[in-house]
């Protein structure tokens, strides 16, 4: 896995979940992987070895669960994997 | 004495294409007088193209330049008039975020547009930051870093030093050189297309 994202369920969602990362662990912002969704959206990008804390806050947060997913992805485009991490 | 080819106060791509008219009708050393900068680099490039050496010179804003075939072939290429004038093309970002609106929203734009653009293939001659745009080479900490990865890759980052002065955050400056209108304008002028963010 080379770095892990975050997608939302809505923009709203997006931009909330930063202000509880910002300052708690480094991150990213980039556009949803088309890998993942066909859609337009926000997502956190960061690395692996703050998956745990970043669960932790989110799960701490206002955020209900089903608001938010995490992916971990592999290579580049055309050959990047893009894998739901329950 | 070879053929002069006045092509003053032509606005391009007409100098262009009256010294494409010469080297079509066989002429092998001819010059072409011009007085703007823009015209000579699409000069520079045609002879380049074309198989002609050429040397410039200039006096009282007047650039002649002296074509001379040099026996390469010529490079097959679209017309002539097909072809933009400048080269490549520039982005102009004259706010920190995009669009008018929610201001959360517009940076989120913002850094996902060098996110994505440090990505691509396809880059940018140039990228022109003025007024509030100057904030994000100097205190954006995600811009600053596509911006690194843009400039590594050639990528020239011009930042307005007036704004970077009228903002108090010159000394932030993390990438890209302190610039002023003259080199903001001369790179719009220079680009085929300038992307306004």
């Amino acid at each position: 896995m080379d770095y892990c994202v975050i997608t939302f369920a809505s923009t709203n969602g997006a931009i909330q979940a930063q202000r509880y990362l910002k300052g708690e662990v480094p991150f990213q912002i980039m556009p949803v992987l088309r890998e993942i969704s066909k859609g337009c959206g926000i997502s956190v990008r960061f690395d692996p070895p703050a998956l745990e804390q970043v669960r932790n806050i989110l799960a701490d947060s206002d955020l209900a669960p089903e608001e938010y997913a995490f992916y971990g992805i592999t290579g580049h485009s055309p050959n990047l994997r893009a894998e739901p991490l329950s | 004495m070879s053929r002069i080819i006045d092509a003053k106060g032509q606005a391009c791509p007409k100098p262009v294409l009256m010294a494409k008219e010469a080297i079509t009708a066989g002429e092998n050393a001819f010059t072409v007088l011009v007085d703007n900068t823009t015209a000579v680099g699409n000069l520079q490039r045609l002879a380049g193209n074309q198989g002609f050496d050429v040397s410039v010179s200039e006096a009282d804003g007047v650039y002649s330049l002296a074509f001379s075939r040099n026996g390469e072939a010529p490079v097959p290429q679209a017309p002539v008039a097909a072809a933009p004038c400048g080269a490549g093309y520039a982005v102009f970002v004259g706010r920190d975020i995009i669009g008018s609106g929610d201001r959360e929203l517009g940076t989120n734009l913002m850094r996902m547009f060098f996110y994505t653009l440090a990505q691509s293939d396809d880059l940018p001659a140039s990228i022109l930051f003025m007024n509030a745009g100057v904030k994000l080479p100097a205190g954006d900490e995600q811009v600053e870093e596509h911006l690194k990865v843009l400039a590594d890759k050639g990528v020239e980052i011009h930042v307005c030093g007036t704004c970077l002065n009228f903002y108090g955050i010159t000394d932030k400056l993390a990438v890209g050189t302190v610039s002023n209108m003259y080199d903001i304008v001369s790179k719009m002028q220079e680009a085929a297309k300038v992307i306004t963010v």
